[in-house]
């Protein structure tokens, strides 16, 4: 038995995220970069280390290989503990049995022994999809002093998109009295963050029944909660009011990268007090030529920059080459833009190469992507919204 | 390189960095944006398979513990072998503060004794350059050395009244070394590294020391070239070096790393140079400032003009703030209207608005840490 710990968190980062087309191809989204230096599973992992919650089960079934490698031993995060730390959960064979993940619900139900070890007072279940910062701690508390079974993270969405989201409908009290998925007509705008705090006895008992029933999907939003709260459980709102954006299709992911250059960004990533960690690769400080331009960026470690960049994000060890333009755009860890190479309203990933003279994106529209790995032929074209790549 | 273990000497010859060495030793001198000079010989160690490293520290060595913590970042952290610190300290035979490298070599005797490998090599810190450790302790086993010393003949390396230079005949055996003189005769620099198989070199620190003697170069080396009873060979490592023994060395070396061609063959993708880690955000280039041929580590934000000048992790120039041709280390604050030209802010320094702090080229200014202009 290990030693008793009051939280565990469990992180589900299974899910291909299909909605990022091309992006995805090659890493769960968990794995996807972001604002020049982190992946997006930094921001729930890096909210983990700074609420002071140190055990955190990684659930992991789509492409995992970057995203195994990238967490690796947890240490960037400081989650390299003698008694606890970060752990990759893949799904896995037992005797007669063993099968993938079906939904949230049986992802955490397969990994009950998991969590059984540390014998936790309470789970805090996350997902991999969200910019944000957030202290769990705070959110523990209003667990406890509610005294309730299950507490879900929720933030106040415009109203015209709350029928996109999981909505909570609550007492003066913060109790939740009704949840509806994706509702045609909400009656509020408290969205549901996919962030939960469940009580850990309650939480095995919901999950093991849950699994005993063949017609459930296994979904913590359309069969856990509900059931839940059908039983008259205690459940809670708490509310968020930071920054918090889903990243899951490339307009918002290109959307949440921008936001990082607004005048004062709403996500502090300066704060040292409540620090985003991510895995360093030790490069060189960036260089900005003679010849560059450099108006409204983000720029990182390891990037050569020789050309025209504005309004834009350039990750590790990117290069734009002299006499390259690169305007409101995303480019990604060791991409490379080529001389006269013009880069508008688009996203360039993980070491894809843009040759000379090629035209990525346009003035208006839908954001243009270029794949991983893929090279753009010198001259050639990729228009708005089309993703430019290994299919 | 199993069979090669590595000592990283950090004590002398900071008289001349001033303010840059008040409170560090010369292995802990900030460089190019995110590094301090140990990290090149440390790091060309590790990349060169070496899994044993000793830190002679001598004096002022509270910041190069900070940085090397357990070695993680040099993955020198294992169970098997790794990042051993050695600092001085007091016994009967040892009051502290070494006489000289060998007085220091004798003090850890028992961890020369302790380690296992055949060969050591040894480094300094106050030159940089990227020392090809691998390459010296294969030449020197080869060749039947009884001591491999590797040098330059990068001229840029060459100081009147400074340095250790060497005569190397045609087959690569050093015949003349001459310490400090006022103007160099010997066409090669030593560059302060040796490999040497590891009992000799107890053997042969216990016999110096033993007789009074406790310099490495002045006496050991010296002896060794003169007495002939040794082979001495020269191995020439490639590539350029660069002594950091004054504020105008430093600020050049530094300058002169500006310059891409220099850089990339100065940092071979392959070898990687390693370094402490600092969780900081990508640098934000604000709306209307200028950056041109400038380094810049991450965490900065730049709301003036900046030229021709390095940036440590999270410095600040406010907008309408004017830096040419300077270097600003870590979370240096330059405020609205200041103007600097050829200083060196050292760690944690504040310009307050308007201040100008106008150097000519060759007489760099030093900003001391921690301190308000």
């Amino acid at each position: 038995m290990l030693r008793k710990k009051r939280c565990v968190a469990m992180l589900l980062a299974g899910g291909q995220g299909s909605r990022l087309g091309i992006l995805t191809r090659h890493v769960a989204k968990p794995a996807v970069p972001f604002g020049g230096k982190y992946r997006i599973i930094d921001f729930p992992l890096s909210n983990c280390t700074n609420s002071g919650v140190d055990v955190v089960g990684v659930l992991t079934q789509y492409r995992p290989l970057e995203l195994n490698a990238y967490i690796a031993s947890g240490a960037p995060w400081d989650l390299d503990l003698v008694d606890g730390g970060v752990f990759v959960l893949p799904p896995y064979q037992t005797g007669a049995t063993g099968e993938w993940y079906k939904g949230t619900a049986n992802a955490i139900y397969q990994n009950l022994a998991f969590i059984a070890q540390y014998n936790p007072d309470y789970v805090l279940i996350l997902s991999g999809d969200h910019i944000y910062k957030m202290d769990y701690a705070a959110m523990l508390a209003h667990h406890e002093s509610h005294h309730a079974d299950a507490t879900i993270a929720v933030r106040q969405v415009p109203w015209d998109e709350a029928s996109r989201f999981g909505i909570m409908n609550t007492d003066a009290n913060d109790n939740i009295i009704d949840f509806e998925e994706k509702p045609k007509n909400p009656k509020s705008n408290n969205a549901s963050m996919g962030v939960y705090v469940f009580t850990w006895e309650k939480l095995r008992k919901y999950l093991i029944e849950d699994e005993k029933n063949p017609n459930s999907s296994n979904d913590f939003g359309k069969n856990i909660i509900p059931a839940m709260l059908r039983d008259g459980q205690v459940m809670t709102a708490y509310s968020f009011n930071g920054y918090w954006k889903d990243v899951g299709t490339i307009e918002s992911l290109w959307e949440a990268n921008m936001d990082l250059l607004t005048e004062k960004p709403e996500i502090d990533l300066h704060d040292k007090k409540f620090r985003v960690y991510a895995r360093n690769l030790g490069m060189l400080p960036q260089h900005i030529a003679a010849t560059a331009e450099v108006d409204n960026c983000l720029v990182t470690e390891g990037c050569e920059i020789r050309g025209a960049i504005r309004h834009s994000i350039l990750s590790s060890g990117a290069i734009v080459e002299e006499g390259a333009r690169v305007i409101d755009s995303v480019i990604m860890p060791g991409a490379r833009i080529e001389s006269g190479a013009l880069v508008k309203r688009a996203i360039v990933a993980e070491n894809a190469v843009v040759g000379r003279g090629a035209v990525i994106g346009g003035d208006e529209g839908l954001i243009a992507v270029v794949g991983q790995d893929a090279q753009v032929p010198e001259g050639a074209q990729v228009k708005p919204g089309e993703q430019f790549g290994e299919g | 390189m199993k069979n090669v273990m590595g000592i990283i000497y950090t004590g002398e010859r900071d008289e001349q960095l001033k303010e840059l060495t008040a409170q560090r030793c010369v292995a802990a001198v900030p460089l190019l944006g995110r590094y301090r000079l140990i990290d090149f010989p440390l790091s060309a160690m590790v990349n060169g398979g070496i899994r044993n490293i000793g830190v002679i520290a001598q004096r002022n060595y509270n910041s190069l513990m900070d940085h090397l913590g357990s070695g993680r970042e040099w993955n020198l952290h294992g169970k098997r072998a790794g990042l051993v610190f050695l600092p001085p300290f007091l016994t009967k035979e040892n009051v502290g503060v070494y006489s000289g490298f060998l007085d220091a070599l004798h003090a850890n005797l028992h961890y020369l004794r302790r380690s296992k490998e055949r060969y050591v090599v040894i480094t300094d810190t106050h030159i940089l350059f990227n020392p090809q450790f691998d390459r010296m302790a294969a030449f020197h086993e080869e060749s039947g050395a009884d001591l491999t010393l590797m040098y330059t003949r990068d001229p840029g390396a060459r100081r009147n009244g400074l340095g250790r230079y060497i005569q190397v005949q045609e087959d690569g055996r050093v015949t003349a070394l001459e310490v400090d003189p006022t103007i160099p005769h010997l066409p090669c620099t030593y560059l302060e590294t040796l490999c040497i198989r590891r009992e000799l070199l107890i053997h042969l620190v216990d016999e110096a020391v033993s007789q009074g003697q406790y310099h490495l170069t002045r006496n050991l080396l010296m002896n060794s070239i003169n007495g002939g009873e040794m082979k001495v060979m020269g191995f020439e490592n490639p590539g350029r070096a660069w002594q950091i023994d004054s504020v105008q060395s430093y600020f050049d070396c530094s300058m002169e790393l500006l310059d891409q061609e220099t850089r990339a063959n100065f940092f071979p993708a392959d070898k990687p140079v390693l370094t402490k880690l600092r969780d900081e955000m990508p640098t934000r280039h604000m709306p209307g400032s200028l950056v041109k041929n400038s380094l810049l580590a991450d965490g900065c934000v730049v709301e003036g003009i900046v030229e021709n000048s390095i940036l440590f992790r999270g410095v600040h120039i406010e907008k309408g703030a004017v830096v040419r041709n300077s270097i600003i280390m870590q979370d240096g604050l330059v405020q609205s209207g200041a103007e600097l030209q050829y200083c060196i802010l050292d760690k944690q320094t504040t310009v307050l608005p308007g201040t100008r702090l106008m150097a000519p080229k060759s007489y760099p200014i030093v900003v001391a840490k921690d301190s308000t202009v």
